[in-house]
């Protein structure tokens, strides 16, 4: 099997061009449609450059207020949860890894539900102080499991993969055990924004949350980049990373923790979305190559396409109701997961991808 | 020049070296030699830097190694392991490229690549540099690990020491590989370049190598230049076979046979 | 003869006028309470409403209104599509953020919360017809609604005995062995506290899981079972014979009857009726007719 030489460069463009369409897909279709024209007349008038018209007002509102937010944090969402699946798979060499598996996922949820269930009315969603109080606890809990799993899988100051895995499992079952548990007692309000949260929607998102899970993935993104050779050394293994001249132990506690950052933001303000950083990298790399100086710019460039569109189905599907992101993802992640465990099968000892 | 002073190597309660002192000349193909179980694999650890020993030292021309920042050392130390895990399908030539991160930041410069022609033609790999590695036999993959750590310590500057450790580096595969690599390695021999090979076919290592110790139970047991200088009763009492020598009619050539 | 037919053109030509864009004047209201919706057909005001919750079944014609979803699942650019001028809910709406983005786009915003006696759903009928200028009709529909209360509640009073039966009133949910019983506070309670009865499940609240044990427990006199748990077991024979159910006084003496869940979730002008059935199964020692 030979690889086509062409550059990355056109590969990129093109993502680039699919996102674009996307975007501009998913900020027009909905319940209400904005065409193009009408959507680049909003933003003349907001601008000042021509005069607003009454009859504009409400789409105008909806859509600066309620669309625009809900689109750009979709497309972040899906970025983060890219290159996060990214980031795993090269920390762990094994591409059957989530961001939820080191239990960052599943502790990010556990913290917002403290603040829902045990936060009562002072530290609602819209409060002033409960504005910081659902991130910063879901960073807690994301944080709190991930260096639990660390710890426990860590000896000597070396990590071994597979009780990190191990470990993983274990303490997203002990999260999800407690966020049951605080479903289960719950009364009635908070109750209802455990489990609507919990499938992952994007219905919430305004201004504020876009800054926050933008702002993260922004300084996460351009770190982890930096990180793109070392991960190719990882991919030989430990030994010979060290060998080349990198730091094994302090790459994978500072990927994590990276890793950790973007996924409990993104967790915190949308709920837990599966399979998109399992699937993303997997497509990548079928498609091009295994190389993490690609696969970190086009993970992100592909997962926010993906979730752009994920939730222009969401939205449709059901109209005018809106069906939760994580069941969609679900839904196209589980069967392509299977029919890349079967490939994978089939092609016996050929490697990943051979 | 490698050169272990007193190293001693101490791990989950068993004593896997004792008090082993040793130097590793440039311009040789050092080779060390010894059963399973007697410590050489640890040895090339503990030579090529990356674990410390519980006592003694590790010196690099005098420096020690303990000392060495890790990229500039990866500029000049490359080792070849038996057998080099790697489940993506990347293309050969990036393979090799990964040789050369310790040399550049972000984005390889056109000599990078160039070392990589170099290193892949030096190797005979040069007409699949396009093909994924995940298609390639055991011996193709182990030339172009070979290509990878040549194409890390390759440098411009001959007069920059440089080193080179190879661990088992032929184990599983078959004659023509196997000669195929240690005649590469045989070819590198320089005096800027301290050559240290873990070696199991002792008539393999005879045959190419020019210095050569001899592990048992984490001591050595002989050092030597020649085959010749080591008795056939030291290598029956260290590997516990019958070792003895047979020479060609005009003794030019001359190998060792084994029984039980 | 002209103006005859210049009126009907129009009454037939309106209705073509209305695109997609030409939204009809008067109000518009989206309403995701079940009670708040089957009161304004009581009052006549129906015609305000644009657009329903998915739980709004009742009455019947209301199907025919568009659903904007699941309560607990609303979705802000869904309801704002109806157009409307207002939303009015009951205050049981989630996600939380929905209010603040639909009065974002400034779409007022109207909470009624409900009274959890008949006092305050009464007033918020009354509130409904002064919103919506439906006053008389508010006016007259909470007066028979009183009139039939009280007469509902003054034959009650000599049903009151010395040995209160006690009531379980329970939903069996889809899942196997999802039991759950509605406790004091509820509309089922004061129902039975109404009729002379004692609610068999001692806490406050809304509704409270059970286990087969706790029933067994409560050694309730009575069941009432609602229509969707019912029908699924499909008699109360046979509902006598579920787990827990079977070990109380109420299954050997085949005292379990039927009531449909949406007579229980609000005082309505329906109220009166059901309590009255309630009366005839807590007073009457007769087997279920079932």
């Amino acid at each position: 099997m030979t690889i086509a030489r062409r550059s990355d460069r056109t590969v990129y463009l093109l993502l680039a061009l699919c996102l674009v369409a996307s975007l501009v897909a998913s900020a027009s279709i909905g319940a209400f449609t904005f065409s193009p024209a009408t959507m680049a007349r909003y933003v003349g008038q907001s601008l000042g450059w021509i005069p607003a018209s009454a009859p504009d007002a409400l789409g105008r509102s909806v859509f600066f207020e309620l669309r625009l937010p809900r689109v750009l944090m979709g497309a972040l969402a899906g970025a983060a949860l890219g290159v996060s699946g990214t980031l795993m798979q090269g920390l762990f060499r094994n591409p059957i890894v989530e961001p939820g598996l080191a239990g960052t996922s599943s502790g990010a949820a556990l913290g917002a539900a403290l603040v829902f269930v045990l936060g009562g009315g002072a530290l609602s969603f819209h409060s002033p102080a409960g504005v910081f109080a659902v991130p910063l606890l879901a960073f807690a809990g994301a944080f709190a499991a991930t260096m639990l799993v660390y710890r426990i899988s860590s000896s000597f100051g070396k990590v071994n993969v597979f009780t990190l895995l191990l470990a993983g499992i274990a303490v997203n079952a002990v999260c999800a055990a407690g966020t049951g548990f605080l479903s289960y007692i719950a009364r009635d309000p908070q109750a209802r924004n455990i489990t609507f949260w919990s499938l992952g929607t994007f219905t919430t998102a305004d201004w504020r949350g876009v800054w926050l899970v933008g702002v993260c993935f922004a300084a996460c993104f351009v770190l982890a980049l930096g990180y793109a050779k070392p991960l190719n050394a990882l991919m030989l293994g430990e030994d010979e990373a060290a060998y080349l001249g990198a730091d094994p132990q302090r790459l994978i506690v500072r990927l994590l923790i990276v890793n950790t950052v973007m996924v409990a933001a993104t967790t915190a303000m949308v709920g837990v979305i599966a399979f998109v950083g399992l699937v993303i990298p997997h497509v990548l790399r079928m498609m091009r190559s295994s190389s993490y100086t690609f696969l970190l710019p086009a993970s992100a460039l592909l997962g926010a396409t993906l979730m752009a569109v994920v939730d222009v189905v969401a939205r449709l599907v059901i109209a005018p109701a809106e069906l939760p992101i994580g069941i969609i993802t679900a839904v196209i992640g589980a069967p392509v997961f299977l029919w890349i465990l079967l490939r994978e099968q089939r092609q016996g000892s050929a490697g990943f991808y051979g | 020049m490698v050169e272990l002073r007193g190293v001693s190597y101490r791990a989950g309660g068993a004593l896997i070296l004792d008090d082993v002192s040793v130097r590793f000349e440039p311009g040789q193909l050092n080779v060390v030699l010894g059963p399973n179980g007697a410590g050489k694999s640890t040895l090339l650890r503990l030579a090529t830097g990356l674990v410390r020993p519980t006592s003694g030292e590790v010196r690099y021309d005098g420096e020690p190694v303990a000392r060495l920042e890790p990229e500039p050392l990866a500029r000049r130390r490359a080792v070849l392991s038996q057998h080099v895990e790697l489940a993506f399908a990347l293309p050969v030539a990036d393979v090799v490229l990964m040789g050369r991160y310790p040399h550049y930041g972000r984005t390889p410069h056109p000599r990078d690549r160039e070392i990589v022609s170099s290193a892949l033609e030096l190797v005979g790999m040069a007409h699949k540099r396009d093909q994924a590695y995940t298609t390639l036999s055991g011996g193709e993959r182990q030339k172009v690990q070979l290509a990878r750590v040549l194409a890390q310590i390759w440098s411009d500057d001959s007069r920059e020491a440089r080193y080179l450790f190879l661990d088992e580096p032929t184990n599983g595969l078959d004659v023509h590989y196997q000669l195929h690599i240690l005649q590469v390695a045989r070819g590198l021999m320089s005096p800027e370049c301290t050559i240290v090979a873990v070696l199991h076919d002792l008539n393999v290592a005879f045959e190419y190598g020019t210095h050569f110790v001899l592990l048992e139970n984490g001591r050595i047991a002989i050092e030597a230049r020649t085959s010749a200088e080591i008795p056939a009763n030291v290598i029956e009492r260290v590997f516990r076979v019958r070792a003895r020598r047979v020479r060609s009619a005009d003794h030019a050539e001359e190998y060792w046979r084994f029984d039980l | 003869m002209n103006r005859t037919l210049a009126a009907a053109l129009v009454l037939v030509l309106a209705p073509l006028g209305c695109g997609r864009g030409d939204v009809a004047a008067g109000p518009r209201v989206v309403c995701v309470s079940k009670q708040i919706n089957e009161f304004l057909y009581d009052i006549d005001a129906e015609s305000v409403l644009v657009a329903r919750d998915l739980t709004s079944v009742y009455p019947a014609a209301i199907k025919s209104l568009p659903s904007v979803g699941y309560h607990r699942a609303l979705s802000a650019e869904g309801i704002i599509s109806m157009k409307p001028t207002m939303l009015l809910t009951d205050g049981n709406l989630g996600p939380d953020a929905v209010v603040e983005q639909v009065k974002k786009v400034g779409i007022p915003v109207l909470v009624l919360k409900p009274g959890s006696s008949i006092d305050s759903s009464q007033a918020l009928m009354t509130r409904l017809g002064k919103e919506f200028h439906h006053e008389k009709q508010a006016d007259s529909v909470v007066a028979a609604w009183k009139q039939a209360m009280a007469t509902a509640l003054a034959d009650t009073s000599t049903w009151a005995s010395p040995h209160p039966p006690r009531v379980l009133v329970m939903h069996l949910g889809q899942i196997a062995n999802d039991y759950l019983a509605l406790e004091r506070g509820t509309v089922a309670d004061q129902l039975i506290r109404w009729t002379g009865g004692v609610n068999a499940i001692d806490s406050v609240g809304g509704m409270l899981r059970l286990t087969p044990e706790l029933i067994a427990k409560a050694a309730p006199d009575i069941i009432i079972a609602t229509d969707v748990g019912f029908d699924r077991v499909g008699s109360a024979d046979k509902f006598a014979a579920v787990p827990g159910v079977a070990q109380t006084p109420a299954a050997r003496s085949k005292r379990i009857h039927r009531v449909d869940e949406i007579d229980l979730m609000y005082y309505s002008p329906r109220t009166p009726d059901v309590l009255r059935k309630f009366a005839g199964w807590v007073h009457d020692s007769t087997a279920s007719q079932h």
